[in-house]
């Protein structure tokens, strides 16, 4: 079924498009929550509020827009208001392994034990960056979107959007570096 | 060239978003400094992971909440939507005010002197229209014969003082 017709559905009350929606979306949007807060429960919590604020938004939206990017810059609007509200910047994340293990099972022994701990590195890197550079990365790098994208989910000059992803990087390079060379005992 | 300068052109070179001059700059300059070569291999390295990474898989726990998000409820809210609708401000503002009087009234322990008051003032004013009324008859009585020519005359004002040919 195609997404306009799913959204007209859901608006209608049908519980079968409501379900069809999170099938195709809740994946993302918790994926973007779990490595924006580096907490699974509070992603856990925080996708439910998104879906929630969907569910009463749906109304509002304007079809002539792209729904994805609606849906991230909503999920994007929320989880900085909880990321002032709750200070997650103070908590600790997640150990990288406890729920990204099981994503690694299927893949092989070609995966190797360094590249986890490069990925484990970076997922801890996270929480050394701002909110809004967190975002920028996580919707560049990770989420895989243009930079006009961005900006539209942001709100924000691409300009900001280009300076906020290189700023984020640049730390996280850093962190990387920083980490690899303790580990060496450099 | 400066090591700061450079650093900020390193993710723009990755990406390849720099001009020709800007991207010579860059690489000569990688060739001859070894601190910002490691930089440009971690942010190499950084954005390949980061691009690879890997995606959690949602609960069933959560799944279940979110499908059972309230329709019910979504549909009761969108049938009153039209309430918030800016046309509609005017009229609610009177329909309140008009409520916040009534119930004044309804409730307030001085009723019978509201009431007593109220009667007072519509007495007065019918009074006082009663006596308009008859003032006017009275004026179109002393008319009598004159109303007829006053008419006339009216009717001959050209207010647009146009000449007739």
């Amino acid at each position: 079924m195609q997404l306009e017709k799913i959204i007209e559905k859901c608006l209608e009350g049908n519980e079968g498009a409501w379900r069809m929606l999170i099938d195709t979306y809740s994946k993302k949007i918790f994926n973007m929550a779990y490595q924006f807060s580096g907490k699974y429960e509070e992603a856990e919590d925080v996708t439910q509020e998104i879906f929630l604020k969907l569910h009463y938004s749906l109304s509002k939206y304007d079809f002539n827009k792209n729904f994805i990017a609606w849906l991230l810059s909503l999920t994007r609007n929320y989880l900085i208001d909880q990321y002032r509200k709750t200070k997650w910047k103070n908590k600790t994340r997640d150990e990288f392994n406890e729920y990204y293990l099981a994503s690694f099972k299927g893949m092989g022994p070609e995966e190797s034990i360094l590249k986890e701990e490069t990925r484990k590195f970076i997922w801890e890197g996270f929480n050394n960056l701002s909110s809004e550079m967190r975002m920028a990365v996580i919707l560049r790098d990770i989420q895989g979107k243009k930079y006009k994208e961005i900006a539209e989910i942001m709100s924000l000059p691409l300009g900001t959007v280009k300076s906020r992803v290189n700023r984020g990087r640049l730390q996280l390079a850093r962190i990387l570096k920083e980490k690899k060379e303790e580990r060496n005992g450099m | 060239m400066e090591c700061k300068y450079i650093e900020e052109l390193l993710s723009p070179y990755i990406e390849d978003e720099l001009n020709l001059k800007e991207k010579q700059i860059v690489e000569e300059h990688l060739k001859s400094c070894q601190k910002c070569t490691d930089l440009f291999l971690s942010i190499k390295e950084t954005t390949m992971t980061l691009a690879d990474f890997p995606e959690v898989e949602v609960s069933k726990n959560l799944l279940e909440r979110l499908y059972k998000t309230p329709v019910k409820k979504r549909k009761f809210k969108i049938s009153f939507d039209f309430l918030g609708s800016p046309s509609l401000q005017p009229i609610l503002a009177a329909v309140s005010v008009f409520l916040i009087l009534i119930s004044c009234y309804i409730y307030n322990p001085n009723k019978n002197l509201i009431n007593k008051s109220l009667n007072r003032q519509i007495h007065i004013g019918y009074s006082k229209i009663e006596r308009l009324v008859a003032k006017a008859e009275s004026f179109s009585d002393s008319l009598g014969g004159y109303k007829e020519n006053i008419i006339v005359s009216l009717k001959d004002i050209n207010p647009f003082g146009e000449t007739e040919e």
